[in-house]
């Protein structure tokens, strides 16, 4: 597995943790909770301070689409009155955090990064993780850029503009939750909200230097989020930490009834397992399929596998039809949830996501159930893999991040576009529901993810181990250069 | 260990979709502008080909659908 890398390795991790916060410019929610609940800052200082620093940076990295400044002022100032009565705090109290705008945000419409949901009306109540992760303390700034109706790995979005890499302005954050990459790898929020269909988390993790959750599918609900396509969809966080990740995580486990699809399985929570650490896990590099091809990507998993101690590797059978068929079902169930507006409306989508949705429609049907019926197939057969490993590592993504409206990149020999193919190693992933967390490796110029893929229910195997390699100074969300 | 190829990203020969574009939109209620028939064409064509590589993988029978995973 050894790979030469042509990149420069800065594996020094940014941490503020003994520096006097002033601004919580790059603080973590963790820091900002304790912070917060100690008394050593406001929740609405924090929330001030964050409302001016998305004023002042947003224009570059064009991650926000709305701010709620007025609802996360009064919402800081209800947990500072909390604290003053001496009541008890959440665990992110006066953490800030922004979601996807297909997030629904009571007085907004969920734009779900298009122009026709511009005349929706306004939402009448929060999306459910939103509620869960403000009961734990944490208070919503805003909503994020997307790339249209979350059918994209580019973050580009031709309604809003392109959110913009932290690290490298010119260049994508990828999709298609790119307003939460930039956000939260540009230090405007240290938590996010996404959606993940076919790595819409992992993707925009990997391109920004930051880390993503996408849990097993059903374990945290949807209800009212707008919908991709609905056998697939996924929602989670991005944070500049393992820890932050699983603090957000545990906010927001539980069954709701609100979405059809979300598990009756019990909270689970992460965050005091994180401690323990990689010790009697048994890891594997997934080959074959997703054998690395850049200096970059074999670098990054041959840094995060050695720490692992992970020297064997592993076969996912049928990874490359797993995609295909994660493809095929994406553009039919797409289409079929967008009949209609293709319908009346065809001329206001993107015509890059017309023009894909359009073909899903015609796709014939006979073939969509027999990619429904290879998943069943697929699932049965990675389950098997992990009698003997608890965890794979993959990678993220095939690159580091492409300029903007950059069409192609170079994979190996070959030249594939770069927006139906920077989910490559991602799809077969989340085709049946594994939980994942993308990691950064820290490389200059630019960072790249590597992905520790758990079985379902053992998010608590991927964030230990993502939480040992932070620990190790493997892997770190770096503080952008510019 | 070798990395397989992405097939996709092989040449294919090119298939005649003009009529099953024209059938579907018609079936379908969609109105397409005539600039639009290529990117059209070329995304049906992609998932053409990743459907082809789905559909010769064989199961049996009595294989059932996963249509909404539960993990």
């Amino acid at each position: 597995m050894n790979s030469p890398s042509p990149t420069t390795p800065n594996p020094q991790p940014y941490f503020m943790l003994d520096t006097p916060a002033t601004d919580f410019d790059f603080s973590t929610a963790s820091e900002t909770a304790t912070a917060v609940a100690s008394g050593r800052t406001s929740a609405v200082r924090v929330v001030e301070a964050t409302l001016a620093r998305i004023r002042e940076r947003d224009p570059v990295l064009n991650s926000f689409t709305a701010m709620t400044e007025h609802r996360a002022l009064l919402r800081a100032e209800a947990v500072d009155a909390t604290r003053a009565r001496g009541e008890p705090l959440g665990p992110l109290a006066g953490v800030p955090f922004a979601v996807k705008n297909l997030f629904d945000v009571t007085g907004l419409p969920t734009l779900a990064g298009s122009k026709i949901n511009r005349e929706m009306p306004p939402a009448t109540r929060d999306a459910a993780l939103i509620e869960r992760l403000e009961t734990a303390g944490a208070i919503l700034v805003g909503a994020l850029n997307m790339g249209e109706y979350a059918y994209d790995f580019t973050g580009e979005n031709i309604h809003d503009g392109a959110s913009r890499n932290p690290h490298d302005h010119d260049r994508m954050t990828g999709g298609s939750s790119g307003g939460s990459g930039a956000a939260v790898g540009g230090g405007l929020v240290p938590l996010a909200l996404g959606s993940d269909t076919n790595g819409s988390i992992r993707v925009p993790s990997s391109l920004c230097g930051i880390f993503g959750l996408k849990p097993t599918y059903g374990r945290l609900t949807r209800a009212r989020t707008f919908p991709f396509a609905a056998s697939l969809d996924h929602l989670g966080p991005f944070a500049r930490t393992a820890r932050d990740l699983a603090l957000a995580y545990d906010a927001m486990q539980g069954f709701d009834a609100d979405d059809p699809a979300c598990a009756r399985h019990p909270i689970e929570p992460v965050a005091p397992l994180l401690e323990q650490g990689a010790d009697g896990l048994r890891v594997a590099v997934a080959a074959g399929y997703f054998k690395c091809n850049s200096g970059e990507t074999c670098y990054a998993i041959d840094r995060v596998s050695a720490a692992l101690g992970a020297n064997r590797d592993i076969e996912i059978p049928e990874a490359e039809r797993a995609r295909s068929a994660a493809f095929i079902i994406t553009a039919s169930e797409g289409a079929s949830l967008h009949l209609n507006r293709l319908r009346t409306r065809a001329r206001d989508f993107d015509p890059a996501v017309r023009d894909r949705l359009l073909a899903g429609a015609m796709t014939p049907a006979s073939l969509v159930v027999k990619a429904q019926k290879f998943r069943r197939w697929y699932r049965d057969e990675v389950l098997k893999l992990f009698t003997d490993v608890d965890a794979i590592l993959a990678p993220a993504t095939p690159c580091t991040a492409p300029l903007i409206g950059q069409q192609t990149f170079m994979f190996g020999d070959t030249e594939l576009p770069v927006r139906a193919n920077l989910g490559l190693y991602t799809q077969p992933i989340s085709f049946v529901g594994l939980p994942v967390v993308a990691v950064p490796v820290p490389l200059v110029p630019l960072p790249i993810g590597v992905q520790i893929i758990a079985a379902p229910w053992r998010e608590d195997v991927a964030l230990r181990l993502a939480h040992a390699l932070e620990t190790k100074g493997v892997v770190a969300a770096m503080r952008p250069a510019i | 260990m070798k990395r397989k190829p992405i097939r996709e990203t092989k040449p294919h020969k090119p298939v005649p979709l003009d009529s099953l574009v024209a059938a579907s939109a018609q079936a379908l209620g969609l109105t397409l502008d005539p600039s639009w028939q290529a990117g059209v064409k070329f995304n049906l064509q992609l998932i053409l080909r990743h459907a082809a590589l789905v559909d010769e993988f064989p199961l049996p029978d009595d294989a059932e659908p996963a249509a909404v995973f539960h993990a």
